[in-house]
Parts: structure tokens; sequence; C-alpha cells
């Protein structure tokens, strides 16, 4: 076993099972369908036209690439969608690390060689993205190989492992070809895809948000910068976006929408589910520098007759987001507003206690209250969430300290 | 109730296109760009005014091209070099443009320590120490740094456009000057006598004019600005407006500061303008007396407003291209080679400056001429980029398009052999 660059490789004479020089090897192909690190072939530059070099018929690899197969028997390359040149398509391109979190470019890409049977294996194993790849390169061809390699061995490798890369594709039909899922991306929490997505050019942007799971998707586009959000969002497919938004906060979706043109924050909204557009488009009528505007009207809300074990219950199948869940609301007769019962009280008591008799004093707000306002009232009060009540007295959604940081972080 | 929102749209209308295209083309005048001019009218009158419109049309095409690959790709002019042409052509390539953006960041502390020159004569020691460039350029330099790393850039950014208003003097003390009208107009339309063409002062100063107003820097500077201000194929049809809005007012500002030179520092024979006092000259039928503060103003605030972006564009291209970290909002453990070559550029570039004896206009002139002398190599990469279809699709430049951008880099190249003949020779 022995690892050899790709920089290496590249252009390295191609000697038959003769032992005559019959080209030089141009590209380096990876079949994803069929195998994701192996190589499969080499394209080899020969003196009539471009030939196929399968990996099978390789006796070694490396200064001199070396086939146990007359020259005659090599087979016409033909351009193909579904293999990935790793040439064309990752050497000087950009790739997401996923184990650095961030967006970098590929300086070389080291492959190890493996003997089996009568023939070698070559398997992609790291992209290096450090100054060995690129000296490596710079003085390739500037001074004898050995004395390239012994100076290259002083430099500390910056190498990232190949199952932590994620390459980016914009073509649709070509990525699922090539079986780019971005699976090792969803891992990662929303705001630090967020900042991978906003050092990607548009449309690698769009590619991800293309294929990422809708809740990531959803997480991932509340934590973008306001421009890129709308960005992406005008550059997707209307059912895509209706799905992501669906995913959203009812909230952050209604000020998403608010900031897209008419014409699209409509199409968006039919395409979405009747009982979050109902939501959303309440929320969208109210001024978004209001409280109806930074509430959420997905909260926890019980009888004022219910028990701890009740809420306990209404916990279990809450399915908003885990800021709302602070404070469980109390409410009477038409959603009026009763009482509000911190989580941690309810952690502590017994199952039986009624939740009236550990309600607190609670702080609420009209839904016209200026954001300012808002502010005001978590500062004061030490809120962690804080009620949004209609003239009724009603219960119309929550505003969490989440969106309070968020709002405080904008307008400054 | 109907005057206010029409107003609006107006305001609306102007700052629209006071985009990236018309600050590029504002910054391009700067202390490099007053300082050819100058000397351009003051040695030659108006016998170089050809220039102005074939150097305008480049200018407009190039910068167009720019513009367009930063709306269609979404990516920096250094990006799609080495994503289409390899580490080595990008390497070669950032190693140039770092030695010529040193060049003019140079060239825009020699005209902040030139628009104090006139404080040395100062009969008051106290006066003659504070506007030494030994005290000036340090004290800018540090500014210079502070203003873009605290990124309170973007604020000050409107105070250099606006005062950027200093280049109307220009054309207000041509106008007053009595130029010969007739022999200008005449000049800048009619075809130049070519026995000029053997002499390498008339070469190398046809090639700082292209290369001040050309400058390799735009380039890459306007694509990044277009891709940082998220500018779409879509929405690219402002944009180009905007550019091309930009680069004729540069145009129009440079031909009068060559018009002024000439009708006032030509005519009295002052052929060699060797400081900024000379220079200011230009001013004096507008502005008498004051004619050398207001032309020191205006110096001054070129060259701060370039000194602000040259470094930091350099830094972002060079990084960009070779794939290291970049970005002010990066601390500077997490991008060392971005913020080092941001400060070395501030610090050498002031630094050669504060050489005792050192020829502050010379300068300005010269890194205009290295800047020509780069400029074709850049537009070969832009016009084969901006001419690839899997890159571009349909927004790939038409004919006669091509034409005129292969005929801009054909005749630089021409030019810089030209004049490098010349020198031999002379």
């Amino acid at each position: 076993m022995s690892l050899v660059a790709l920089s290496e490789l590249l252009g390295a004479t191609v000697r038959d099972a003769t032992g005559t020089v019959r080209g030089r090897v141009r590209e380096i192909a990876v079949a994803p369908q069929d195998h994701p690190t192996r190589i499969a072939f080499l394209i080899v530059r020969t003196a009539d036209g471009e030939r196929i070099l399968p990996v099978e018929s390789l006796k070694n690899a490396g200064v001199t690439v070396r086939a146990h197969t007359e020259a005659a028997d090599w087979e016409v390359y033909t351009p193909s969608d579904g293999v990935l040149l790793l040439k064309r398509d990752l050497l000087d391109q950009q790739i997401i690390d996923v184990h650095g979190r961030k967006v970098v470019r590929v300086n070389d890409v080291e492959l190890e060689t493996t003997p089996v049977n009568s023939h070698v294996m070559l398997d992609v194993v790291s992209v290096d993205v450090g100054a060995r790849g690129a000296i490596r390169r710079l003085s390739k061809g500037l001074m004898p190989s050995f004395t390239l390699r012994a100076l290259l061995e002083r430099i500390p490798p910056r190498v990232i492992p190949w199952q932590f890369v994620d390459l980016i594709e914009t073509d649709p039909a070509r990525r699922v070809k090539l079986k780019i899922a971005y699976r090792g991306l969803a891992q990662l929490h929303p705001a630090d895809i967020a900042d991978i997505v906003e050092d990607l050019p548009p449309a690698e942007r769009e590619a991800v948000f293309e294929t990422i799971d809708e809740e990531v998707a959803a997480e991932t586009l509340e934590e973008l910068d306001p421009d890129v959000k709308v960005a992406i969002v005008e550059s997707l497919d209307k059912d895509r976006a209706a799905d992501i938004v669906e995913e959203m906060d009812p909230d952050a979706a209604a000020d998403l929408l608010d900031e897209l043109p008419e014409e699209q924050s409509g199409e968006i909204l039919k395409e979405m589910d009747p009982e979050e557009r109902q939501e959303v488009t309440q929320l969208l009528e109210f001024g978004e520098h209001t409280a109806a505007g930074r509430m959420t009207t997905e909260f926890v809300a019980v009888p004022d007759t219910a028990s701890v074990d009740d809420a306990i219950d209404a916990l279990k199948t809450f399915e908003g987001s885990r800021e709302a869940l602070a404070t469980i609301y109390l409410t009477g007769a038409g959603q009026k507003l009763m009482g509000a019962v911190p989580l941690v009280k309810i952690a502590i008591s017994p199952p039986t206690r009624r939740l009236a008799e550990l309600s607190e004093e609670f702080v609420a707000c009209a839904p016209d209250t200026p954001q300012s306002e808002v502010a005001a009232l978590f500062d004061k009060y030490n809120l962690i969430t804080l009620a949004v009540v209609d003239e009724h007295g009603r219960l119309a959604g929550i505003i969490t300290a989440d969106d309070v940081i968020t709002m405080l972080r904008h307008s400054h | 109730m109907t005057l206010p929102r029409e107003w609006r749209t107006r305001i609306a209308l102007v700052l629209a296109v006071v985009g990236p295209g018309f600050i590029t083309a504002n910054v391009d005048n700067d202390a490099g760009g007053i300082a050819t001019y100058s000397v351009a009218g003051a040695q030659f009158g108006y016998t170089l005014l050809w220039t102005m419109i074939p150097i305008t049309i480049a200018l407009v095409i190039v910068q167009e091209m720019s513009s367009r690959m930063g709306a269609v790709t979404g990516k920096g002019l250094s990006d799609l070099i080495r994503e289409e042409f390899g580490l080595r052509a990008t390497f070669l390539l950032m190693i140039a443009l770092v030695v010529t953006n040193f060049g003019n960041v140079a060239s825009e502390f020699a005209g902040i320590a030139s628009s104090f020159e006139v404080w040395n004569a100062s009969q008051y020691a106290v006066v003659r120490i504070a506007a030494s460039k030994y005290v000036v350029v340090p004290i800018a330099a540090l500014v210079v740094w502070g203003v873009v790393v605290h990124g309170t850039y973007n604020s000050v950014e409107k105070v250099f456009l606006s005062a950027s208003a200093f280049y109307i003097c220009y054309i207000v003390s041509g106008v007053l000057a009595h130029p010969d009208w007739k022999a200008a107009a005449l000049s800048t339309v009619t075809r130049p006598e070519s026995a000029g063409f053997r002499n390498y002062g008339y070469l190398s100063m046809i090639i700082g004019l292209a290369g001040t107003t050309i400058a390799p820097w735009m380039q890459f500077y306007l694509q990044a600005s277009i891709v940082e201000k998220g500018v779409t194929a879509r929405q690219y049809k402002a944009s180009r407006l905007d550019v091309i809005v930009g680069c004729v007012f540069a145009a129009v500002v440079a031909w009068f500061i060559v018009v002024a030179c000439a009708a006032t520092l030509h005519t009295a024979g002052m052929y060699d303008i060797k400081d900024g006092v000379q220079a200011a000259e230009a001013l004096r039928p507008l502005a008498g007396e004051y004619a050398y503060l207001l032309f020191a103003a205006g110096l001054f605030n070129a060259s701060l407003f370039a000194a602000c972006i040259l470094p930091i564009s350099t830094a972002y291209a060079v990084c960009e291209g070779l794939g290291l970290e970049s970005g002010l909002d990066k601390r500077f453990e997490e991008a060392p080679a971005f913020y080092w070559l941001y400060t070395a550029l501030i610090v050498f570039g002031a630094g050669v400056v504060l050489i005792p004896q050192f020829p502050l206009f010379r300068v300005m002139v010269l890194s205009q001429v290295v800047n020509g002398v780069l400029l074709p190599f850049v537009l070969i990469f832009v016009i084969l980029l901006v001419n690839d279809r899997e890159l571009m699709g349909s927004y790939v430049n038409s004919r006669w398009y091509n034409v005129v951008s292969w005929l801009t880099v054909g005749i630089m190249i021409a030019l810089t052999i030209a004049m490098a003949i010349a020198q031999a020779r002379s």
C-alpha cells in the first residue's frame, strides 16, 4: 500500500504490456454507482485518441503507469455524465469539509494503491487542501521528483478524509447519477450549515437546498442572512419552497414571505398545507415590527382545570420549536389566557397537582406592541417567553427569547 | 402628497445607479489617476486627448464583462481563473497582481503625502512637522487599516463618494481656464501623428493613461462587489447601466483634468510636474490662491478612498484564488494569510513612501504604467472565461464585443512592446 497524488499521476507516461510508452494520463475516473471511492479507469491520451485504461489492467501506478494489456485492446473513451472525473470535477474546485464545517478549495487528491492478485487497486483516500498539495503542483516539473518528495515530507499535511468530503454538483441530473446526497452536511447543526451555505455561490446554494431534508433546510434557512435567505427561496422551485416554508416556525415563515415579492409569496402560500397557510397568513397581516409579527402561533396551552399529568401529555404531542416549551399556558373559556406555568415547576411537581395552583403572575402584551417595547418587557421581567393577547384577552401567540435576540441583532 | 413619493422614486433611482460600477469607476480616479492625467495634460497638452474615446470604450467593455460574469456565475474573478485554468496560472497571476497593487497602494500613500506638501514650506515648525509625510502617512495607514478591519468602512464609503464630487472642480476649472475648445475637441477625435509612437515618454504615457483608466484591480474588485451584492443574471440590466454611467463619468472627469492641465500648465510652459503644488496650478482659474487647498483636499480624499479599497480587495482576490481562508468575519488566527497580506500591503505601501527624497509624483505615474503592462494578461483570462458557454450559457460575448476586446488586448501588448523597445533605444 502506498499513497500517490493525483497531480503525480496526471501527465504520467503510460506503458503497455510490451513496455512501450503509449501515452500520458489525462484523467482519472470514479464510477460512484459501482463503488464510492474506487478508481474505475484512467483516461490515457495516446497518439490515436483518448483511450480507457481499466484499473484491472494496471500493473502499477506511480510516476509511470504500467498496464498488463496491449494498447490495441484499450477502448476508445466517450464522455459520460455518470463518472466523476477527478481533475475536472475535484481539482481546484470548492468542496464542503463536513468535519471542519467550512468550504475549502482542493489543491490535490491523494490516492492509495493496493496490490490485489495480478493488478493494483486505486482508491481515493483524501483531498489535500493545504500548502503541501499546492507546492507539489507548483513545483512539478521544476525539480526532480525525488527532491520534491523529500521537500514535501517536511510540510505538515492538511488533508480531509474522503468520507468527510461533500462535493457540490449543480446539475440535478448529474447529481443523481453521481449519488451526491450531502449526507454529511445534513448532519451538521443548522447554524453551521448556514455558515457554509453563505460561503457558496448562488447555484451551489440552490443545489444544497434542493437535496437536504426539508426540516433541516427550514432550520438552516432561519439561520441565514435575510438577503441570502430571500435569494435562495426565490431560486427554488415553488413546490420545494412551500415544503421548506411549511417546516419553518410560523413567525419565521411569515417574516420570510413578507420579504419576498408578493407574486412569489402568493405562489408559495398556495402550495402550502391549508392549516400552516392560515397561521402564516394571520401573522402576515400584522406589521413585521410588532409583537404579532414576531410571535409564533405554535405554543403549549392546556385548560386551566388540567393537572401536571395533562401538561406532560400536551408536551409529548407538541410539534413546535423547543424554545416554545419553556412555559405552559393555561386558558379558560374561549381561549382566554388565565395563567402560565414554567416547565421547571411541572418537572418537580407531583402528577396530580392542579396546574392552576402552580400558575405564576404572567406578563402579556397586545398584538400591536412595537418590537422595541417587547424587548423592554423581556429585559425588565427577565422573560423566556411572552404571551401575546388580543383585545378579548385570548392567547394569540407567544414570543420566545431567541426571537428577541435575533430581533435586537438585526435592528442594530 | 404626490411630491414626496415622486422624490422618493427619484432618490431611489439615483441610488440604484450608484452601485458597484459607479463606485469602482470613481475609485479609478485615484492618486495615480489624477497624477497621470495631470502629467499627460501638462507635458503633451491636447495631443493625448485622442486616447480618451478608445480608452473609454475599452473601459466600458471590460467592466461590463466583469460585472456580467459576476452576475451570471456568482463567483469572483480569481475563483473562476482558479477553477478553469488551474493553480499555476492563478499563482503567477496573483503574484503579478500583488506586485502591481503594491505599486498602486504606494501611489495612494504618495498621494496622501503629496496633498500635504504645500505646508512643508510653512514658516511655523509645528505645521511643517504635522504636515510632513513622516507624520501624515503613518496616521493615514493606521486609519485605513482600522476602518476596514473594524467594519466601519461601509458607512465611510458614502463620505468618500460624496467627497468625490470634488472632480466637478476640474470641469469648472477647465471651463474657466478658457482652453482652446476647438483644438481640444479636434484632437479628441482626430488620428494622432505617428511620429510620437517612437518616443518612449509618449508611449509610456499612453500605457499609463490606459493602465490608470482600465486598472487590473478594477476587474477583480467590480466582479467581487457584484457577487457580494447578490446581483443575479435577471437583475443584470440595472447593473449594466450602473457600469456604463460610472465609466462615462470617470472618462469625462479624466478628459477635463487633461484639458485643465493643458490649458494652464502646458500653456504656461510647465511641462514637467514634480509635485502636487505644481499640479494644483490647474485649479487656479477656479480657486485662485486657494487652488492648492482644493487640489489637496480632492487628492487626499481620492487617495484615502482608494487606499481603503485596494489592499483589502487584493487580499480577497489572492486568498480566494489560492484557496486560503479569507474574510473580515474571520479572526486573525483563522485567516492568517489574509490578514498578513492585507497588513503587509499597507505597511510596505506606506513604508516606501517614507524613504527620504522619494519621488512621489513619478511613482504615482509609474505605478499606472505597470498597471497597463499587466492589463492585457488579466483581460485574456476575462475574455476566455466570459466566452465559456459552460460557465456563461447564453450570456457569452457577441462577436462584435470579442473583436473590440481582443483588439484592446492586442493594442496594449503592442504598446508595451513598443515602449520596451523605445526604452532600450534611449
